[in-house]
């Protein structure tokens, strides 16, 4: 029963979806199922939010209270997580849900520092707080990859060779000063390199691995939907 | 143990720090090398050029913070172009966190230089969940998706919104994202709604847009900050991402110079290991 | 078994099979063209008549896992390639059990609606029941909520599965962060501090891809990684040990599962591929000598 409930529902799910990619959507519903399953989704992955919120605040509030290696950050995560969150979900006006109630308790001036919007408290975060974070955590591809070429990148075979020949040749054309360089050898060249590199062979593995791997997705789905494939399940 | 042990052994920190300094050294001392123009990015300057004037155009702003320092130069860029051209723009994002922000300041911002009205000349619709639902939707009814602004103003008390209803009212879509969104504006609006889609996305992005490019389905692309500062160069306004090219040029010589280092060690030892036997 | 199965063997034995894809893209074609005519005629209408070309290759796509699932089940020998990545899967959690280290698993950091997150979880199914039956400590940072309740079903299941329920913690599998460097900043501290012996990246990755991979190199782990966003590969190439790309991560599940039911699947799907293959070179050929216009509007689904 355990198993073969969630299997129906699968399938249901699944075969609906496909019909409705066939009806006209301002014709008939089953048109416009996906549109509604999207709908729906977003409402349980709302819900399923709270699941996301328990767990770490569990997790983090343990070691707290252990007061195991590294409390004081998981500190500040839980923190972290609630200085976000309450600001976006505090009614902005009194016309917003609960907004009466809440500034007959606290002082209308405090209205542009809640919600969402520019000079509220939650933009103030972002821009100051999250954004820089965000952006050196990209920086830091830079080093890694900087790292992985030095460790990776040996002509060990002709295969390995040819990458390794082709990966200085684009990494010399993406750049004004490496342009230049190869400008030395041919004017032609950087353009070979365009059409050549990244509009032939580039373009052909790329499809190559996209249209495998669309294959692999319909593949695993239609094994979804007929119940063969139960793994995700955990069976 | 000689050299090139001792090359191969080493500390993964000192690479770090030769990174820090190529990236460093040219931000402070710029050179500008000369930026050529590759034929996408031309593409796309001259969909945007070929475009009537005053026409209707979509910007995306789908990228995080994260990725600023490549994408929000080609916004900045094509917002210049297209308020040259005195064209009305329509921005959205496809992202949460970041996008719609990010699109209410540089909107502002390039507005101010150019004297744009906001509601007359450009709206911003911020953001919606659903990507594809809005993609779709935008189609029949931007109001039914977008019943207000990204600050709540309802869309019927803006002018540009009563001229703009749907893709049929709109020339272009200028997709600038750092992830997968640009490949639904692809496959679902310009393959079903047939409205033209040129793309500004990160250099990592940039290798799989070409099967789109190639096969005519996307107009145009510029990728990662030398894409940027291609586009900075067409309209003639000159940036951060042309200051940064020196910075990503240094970097590329570096690992360049790495990776040829590394190959000389491994050659080494693998001379030394056939010696030994 | 019934009638059927009786025809195909025959149909092996007479070695007809190997022009079965010829055969088969033949008809595929001369339906698209049948209904393609169709199509135009019936444009505005309830049923969608301009998509049914994705009909016609629905059906022959499923026809295709159908019969050849069906042939895995009456007992035909199927053989599928050896996966190194995927027969590596095991021996990395040996290496962990060894070790007496946790194994750290990544789902991807896509949502659970991405198919490739879906492969993640399936995957992970397979390696909780390893970790399970040799109580070695498995890691399970997730992105998304949703992510988060099916992981902890499979892994739930898994450890139940191996008569393991006791040792079943529910913080095996934890909610990290929503947003995608919080995630990868506290996925790679983990790396560092407790050290993984194996770390296995399986589902939809971007940018955080090589700052994982490269932490987890740097911390002298084992590295397994399939992913089928071909931007990422190169990263994981480098930084992994192994990679499983694009459709390989589908066919993992299937592969470590040892089903012949599962396999029968991954069959049909590569039979799929040669019809796919030869549908490109007659484009080709025809677009070539620029007589391929009616053929590839075929294809064009609005």
């Amino acid at each position: 029963m355990r198993t073969t409930i969630p299997i129906i529902v699968a399938f249901l799910a699944g075969t609906l979806l496909i019909v409705s990619f066939f009806f006209n959507p301002e014709k008939i519903w089953i048109g416009d199922a996906k549109e509604l399953a999207l709908q729906w989704m977003t409402i349980v992955g709302g819900f399923a939010l709270v699941l996301g919120v328990v767990s770490i605040v569990r997790v983090n509030a343990r070691a707290v209270q252990r007061k195991s290696e590294g409390w004081f950050y998981k500190l500040m995560t839980v923190i972290s997580v609630f200085a976000m969150a309450i600001p976006a979900i505090m009614p902005v006006t009194k016309e917003s849900v609960g907004g009466s109630i809440f500034y007959s308790i606290f002082p209308e001036s405090c209205m542009g520092y809640l919600g969402t919007g520019s000079n509220s408290f939650y933009d103030w975060l972002f821009n100051y707080v999250d954004a820089p974070m965000m952006e050196t955590m990209f920086a830091m591809l830079a080093f890694y990859i900087a790292s992985a070429a030095y460790r990776a990148f040996r002509a060990r075979n002709t295969e390995a060779t040819l990458l390794l020949l082709t990966a200085i040749l684009v990494m010399l054309w993406r750049v004004p000063m490496g342009e230049a360089f190869l400008r030395l050898f041919s004017d032609n060249l950087p353009g070979y390199i365009n059409t050549y590199v990244m509009g032939g062979f580039n373009v052909a593995v790329q499809r190559g691995i996209i249209i495998g791997a669309a294959l692999g997705a319909a593949s695993m789905s239609l094994r979804i939907i007929l119940g063969i494939e139960r793994t995700y399940m955990g069976k | 143990m000689d050299i090139w042990e001792k090359l191969d052994g080493i500390d993964r920190r000192w690479i770090y720090l030769l990174m820090f300094i190529s990236v460093l050294i040219p931000t402070i001392f710029v050179v500008k090398f000369p930026i050529e123009l590759t034929p996408e990015a031309e593409q796309l300057y001259n969909a945007v050029e070929e475009l009537p004037d005053s026409s209707v155009i979509m910007l995306t702003f789908d990228y995080y913070a994260s990725a600023l320092a490549e994408t929000e130069p080609m916004s900045i860029a094509a917002l210049r172009h297209m308020w040259r051209k005195d064209m009305k723009i329509i921005t959205l994002s496809n992202i949460p966190l970041g996008g719609p922000t990010i699109a209410e300041r540089v909107t502002r911002e390039i507005a101010e230089e150019f004297g744009k009205v906001y509601g007359v000349d450009f709206v911003n619709l911020g953001y919606k969940a659903n990507y594809v639902a809005v993609m779709h939707g935008l189609a029949s009814s931007i109001e039914s998706i977008f019943p207000t602004d990204y600050s709540g103003t309802p869309l019927a008390e803006l002018p540009l919104m009563q001229e703009v209803k749907n893709y049929d009212d709109m020339t272009f879509i200028y997709c600038v994202a750092d992830n997968a969104t640009v490949d639904y504006w692809v496959s679902i609006v310009n393959a079903q709604y047939g409205i033209p889609v040129g793309a500004g996305v990160t250099a990592v992005m940039a290798p799989k847009m070409y099967s789109f490019l190639e096969a005519g389905q996307m107009t145009g692309l510029l990728g990662g900050m030398k894409g940027a500062a291609e586009y900075e160069k067409m309209v003639g306004a000159l940036g951060t991402a042309t200051i940064g090219m020196d910075a990503q040029s240094m970097s590329h010589l570096l690992i360049i110079f790495l990776v040829i280092v590394g190959n000389l060690g491994f050659f080494m030892k693998r001379r030394k290991s056939k010696g030994a036997e | 078994m019934g009638k059927e199965i009786d025809i195909f063997s025959i149909v092996i034995k007479l070695k007809a099979i190997r022009i079965l894809p010829v055969i088969l893209l033949t008809i595929t074609m001369s339906l698209i063209l049948n209904s393609q005519a169709f199509a135009q005629d019936f444009g505005d209408s309830v049923f969608l008549y301009s998509r049914i070309t994705v009909i016609v290759l629905l059906l022959v796509f499923s026809g295709a896992v159908l019969l050849y699932t069906k042939w895995a089940k009456a007992g035909k020998k199927l053989f599928i390639r050896k996966i190194a990545g995927v027969d590596a899967v095991e021996d990395a959690v040996g290496r962990a059990t060894e070790m007496g280290k946790p194994v750290l698993f990544i789902p991807g950091i896509a949502d659970v609606e991405d198919i490739e997150t879906i492969a993640g979880i399936a995957i992970l199914g397979r390696v909780a029941r390893v970790t399970a039956q040799y109580d070695t400590p498995l890691r399970v940072p997730v992105r998304y909520p949703m992510v988060l309740a099916a992981s902890q079903e499979v892994v739930e299941g898994a450890y139940a599965e191996m008569g393991k329920a006791d040792s079943y913690d529910k913080d095996t599998v934890r909610y990290v962060a929503g947003e995608q460097f919080a995630f990868t900043a506290t996925v790679n501290g983990m790396m560092m501090r407790e050290r993984p012996a194996a770390n296995i990246y399986m589902g939809g990755f971007f940018a955080e891809s090589l700052l994982l991979a490269e932490t987890g190199n740097a911390a002298g782990a084992i590295q397994i990684a399939g992913t089928a966003r071909p931007e990422q590969l190169p990263f994981f190439v480098a930084a992994c040990d192994f990679t499983l790309m694009g459709e390989e991560l589908y066919a993992a599940s299937s592969y470590l599962s040892h089903e012949p039911l599962l396999l029968g699947g991954l069959k049909g799907q590569d039979f799929v591929k040669v019809l796919i293959i030869i549908s490109i070179l007659i484009g080709t050929l025809l677009v070539t000598f620029d007589i391929g216009d009616w053929y590839t509007n075929l294809f064009d689904v609005p």
